[in-house]
């Protein structure tokens, strides 16, 4: 993230969670956190112990952020924010641990709409993917699913195609929910499926060579130690132990893990024109 | 191969079903947003990039650092001896390395091992440089509960820390001084050999000393088998202690994990270093002072007084070429050690503080100020006394040049505050103290050794705060002398006999050990200069410790050299 962007990821981020907003130029802001920030921003375990038994207006704590270093701020003690900066990774962190599961209706655009007529929404489950290919070497992929819960459709890029629309939390009035017909458990079975075979199809040259470059190092190993019936019961686990570690070091896999997850409610009659990719495995 | 094994993260199910079945707990679409970008921005896209780089605040390692840091990740898997020469920063690749599995997730727990003088130090360094958050071991309750700590390899290997560290399996283990773990039947090499460890990086700048053994106990603790079984390793790679055979191949096993910079290599360069000798005459008053304190210690010395005693007195000589100022406190001091023995006080050294009362102005000190603001650049003047240091301070504000002071009793943040006054408001910094390696003043190019300690350690560390990787412009330094004194010897030798300023003495610490003393220089130098009768003498014993230091310069620089053919396969020149 370059500064600009981790200025506007900060401002929006205190803004979503509350945090009072002192002071706002160009080059700085000033903030006094709300609770729940403050919680997992400063680390004051003792402090919020402490308020909680003794029932005390808690004090949350102000601080100032600058997001260039030439351009910090005068006679105000501030602190730089850039990616990698240790508040940034914890504002990171918490806007991850915070932002986990939605239930969402899209919003009413009031078009086509009588006002005794109520309409439906349709449900879609979506779910943003983290992929990790891992040896001694890693990296990572998000895939964004959706799965619609009538039909089974599956879209990739779900998350993208929903980005711009306008969404709230409760149920508009006037409008009711199309009952889902695939449970979430299965829908997420369905997408798992999909996964493996995104994952199976790929390149996998990566975990070929990692494979390889184990086997060349457990012979390595075979040949540097003496024959079983030669060695001592040290030697013994000693070269247990190498292989152990060899192994964590090379063995090739892939980690699914979850970023977020939602309940979406999609307006039936904009839903989506594109047609869904079909399940690449049948 | 068909397929990979998969992990599929499905604990988050759960809670899910819970928000929908309380219908409650859920998040708003704008943090759900957050969230999701948050996750994209910490994504790593590939392999082989070196996602560290961008997060690295304040700081940018040098291309050789970098490139290390790539092969070690790259080609080596994380299993690599980091063998670049001193003050090439070996502590920056390493640190690189463990930020870069960091971020990706491959290290979480990692234990770096440190001769114990230098566990603050790194520290220090991966907090500040890197953000890396770890901890100096002190309890033993910190193996269970600290993911990243720097221990002191002595306090490890010892029970009870031992046999918690045995049964830990690390992710990163650092071993720096690694040349520590070259005998393979010490308890350091078998504690490190326990060790469960992934990644393992040994840090060193000597290898290979004294013989080939050395390098195979090295690179079997990081890969076993590397250079085969030891009998096969002597058959086929050693013809003599130090002296190998199949050079090429065994070069070529060695370099895929080991990885050794070296200054000659033409992409690292150092800037020069001048040095200037600022002569220096004292005043009759002042003459007269030195004069007093010779004859009153060579007196003491003729009279038999206990040695340790009289080697403190040879301080009280160094200190009036410093200043009258650091002289009068050691003297008042003797005054006040005279008055609990005797009625009065012993005739010699009323006679010596009258002497000092006498000296009203002082030669060094207009000295400085003359070259100060003649300089009307950065400078960084050490010396070696706090009373000289407040004279200083105190002359340079009367003549209105900005000056901070830094010693090593301040606390971390008053030395981090008058470093950043030094940097932006001050001209000048008068120091006591080199400050540790961490200390870097790259912008300053300007240094004054108002007095010389007699330690090279000493002196080797001030330069070196200075005159260092990633300085881009010359360095002078300015060595003060008073003529006709003891510090006039002491520039001598460490100028004229051993060239200590100009050139970078490669590796200081082993030339010194290398010089089997049973004392310190700096002892010897006090007993050469308590035991000589006259100039003449100081002269001709200063020379043969000079000879004896560059002696051993020479061994070290053979030995240097033989290890630079064998590793790197340099030819002789």
């Amino acid at each position: 993230m370059e500064p600009n962007q981790v200025k506007s990821f900060t401002e929006r981020f205190l803004k979503a969670y509350d945090c009072r907003i002192i002071e706002q130029t160009p080059d700085y802001l000033q903030t006094q956190l709300s609770v729940k920030t403050d919680k997992d921003l400063v680390h004051r375990p003792f402090y919020w112990m402490y308020v909680e038994k003794m029932g005390i207006k808690p004090q949350p704590v102000t601080l100032t952020f600058a997001f260039e270093p030439d351009k910090a701020p005068p006679k105000i003690r501030s602190e730089l924010l850039s990616f990698g900066s240790p508040r940034f990774s914890q504002i990171l962190k918490s806007a991850q641990k915070n932002g986990r599961f939605v239930r969402l209706y899209e919003n009413d655009s009031g078009r086509l709409r009588r006002r005794d007529e109520s309409k439906p929404y349709t449900p879609w489950l979506g779910v943003n993917y983290k992929l990790s290919y891992i040896c001694d070497q890693k990296k990572d992929e998000i895939i964004q699913l959706g799965i619609h819960l009538r039909t089974g459709d599956l879209l990739q890029g779900f998350f993208d195609r929903i980005r711009n629309r306008e969404w709230s939390s409760k149920l508009p009035t006037h409008r009711h929910i199309i009952p889902a017909l695939i449970s979430v458990p299965e829908a997420v079975g369905e997408m798992e499926y999909f996964l493996q075979g995104i994952i199976e199809q790929q390149d996998l040259s990566w975990a070929r060579s990692a494979e390889e470059r184990m086997k060349q190092e457990l012979a390595r190993l075979d040949a540097y130690y003496p024959e079983e019936w030669r060695m001592s019961d040290e030697l013994h686990s000693e070269k247990r132990q190498r292989i152990r570690e060899t192994i964590r070091q090379y063995h090739p896999k892939v980690e699914v893990e979850v970023i977020n997850a939602g309940l979406f409610y999609l307006d039936e009659d904009v839903s989506f024109h594109l047609t869904p990719k079909k399940h690449p495995i049948s | 191969m068909k397929s990979v094994p998969i992990r599929m993260d499905r604990r988050w199910l759960n809670t899910f079903q819970n928000h929908m079945e309380t219908d409650s707990g859920w998040s708003t679409w704008e943090r759900f947003q957050l969230a999701l970008e948050a996750a994209e921005s910490q994504i790593i896209p590939d392999f082989d990039t070196l996602q560290c780089l961008r997060s690295l605040q304040g700081f940018e390692p040098l291309p050789h650092q970098i490139k290390t840091a790539r092969r070690v990740l790259g080609d080596m898997r994380g299993r690599a001896i980091l063998a670049d020469e001193v003050g090439l920063g070996k502590t920056i690749e390493a640190g690189l390395i463990l930020k870069e599995y960091m971020i990706r997730g491959l290290v979480k727990n990692a234990l770096i091992l440190v001769p114990s003088s230098l566990v603050l130090q790194w520290t220090r360094e991966l907090n500040q440089k890197f953000q890396i958050p770890a901890v100096a071991h002190k309890k033993e309750w910190m193996w269970d509960h600290c993911d990243l700590l720097v221990a002191s390899i002595d306090t490890a290997k010892r029970n009870p820390h031992r046999s918690k560290v045995l049964s830990k399996h690390y992710d990163l283990l650092i071993v720096d001084e690694a040349h520590k773990l070259k005998n393979r039947r010490t308890k350091n090499w078998q504690f490190i050999n326990e060790l469960q460890k992934k990644y393992a990086l040994l840090l060193t700048a000597t290898p290979v000393q004294n013989d080939l053994h050395e390098l195979y106990n090295l690179v079997t603790l990081l890969k076993p088998g590397q250079l085969g079984q030891q009998t096969a390793f002597s058959t086929n790679y050693v013809a003599g202690k130090r002296k190998p055979k199949n050079e090429a191949q065994l070069r070529k096993e060695v370099q895929q994990v080991m990885i050794r910079n070296k200054r000659s290599d033409g992409h690292i360069s150092f800037t020069e270093r001048k040095v200037q000798t600022i002569p220096i005459t004292l005043s009759p008053p002042e003459r007269e002072l030195y004069e007093g304190i010779t004859r009153f210690i060579r007196d003491q010395y003729r009279q038999g007084m206990g040695l340790k005693n009289l080697l403190s007195l040879i301080t009280l000589q160094k200190e009036v070429c410093s200043s009258r100022d650091a002289a009068f406190l050691t003297l008042f001091k003797l005054f006040q050690k005279g008055e609990q023995g005797k009625e009065e006080l012993s005739p010699e050294v009323h006679h010596l503080v009258d002497l000092l009362r006498r000296v009203k102005q002082q030669s060094k000190v207009e000295k400085a100020i003359q070259l100060i603001q003649s300089i009307d650049e950065k400078v960084i003047l050490f010396t070696e006394y706090r009373a000289t240091q407040d004279l200083l301070l105190r002359s340079l504000t009367a003549k209105k040049i900005p000056a901070v002071p830094y010693r090593g009793g301040f606390q971390r943040n008053k030395k981090d505050w008058m470093m950043e006054l030094f940097r932006n408001r001050a001209q000048v910094m008068v120091a006591t103290e080199a400050g540790g390696e961490g200390v870097n003043l790259q912008f300053c190019h300007h240094i004054i050794n108002y007095d010389l300690p007699w330690n090279p350690m000493r002196v080797e560390q001030r330069i070196g705060r200075v005159h260092r990787l990633g300085q881009t412009k010359d360095v002078t330094i300015y060595n003060f002398a008073t003529a006709d004194t003891i510090e006039d010897h002491i520039l001598w030798l460490l100028h004229e006999k051993i060239d200590m300023f100009r050139t970078v003495i490669g590796d200081l610490e082993t030339i010194l050990e290398q010089l089997e003393l049973k004392e310190g220089v700096e002892q010897n130098l006090k007993r050469i200069m308590l035991e000589s009768g006259d100039d003449e003498e100081i002269r001709h014993r200063l020379t043969g410790l000079g000879d004896h230091i560059r002696r051993a310069r020479e061994e070290v620089e053979t030995e240097n050299h033989r290890r630079d053919v064998l590793l790197d396969g340099t030819q002789s020149s």
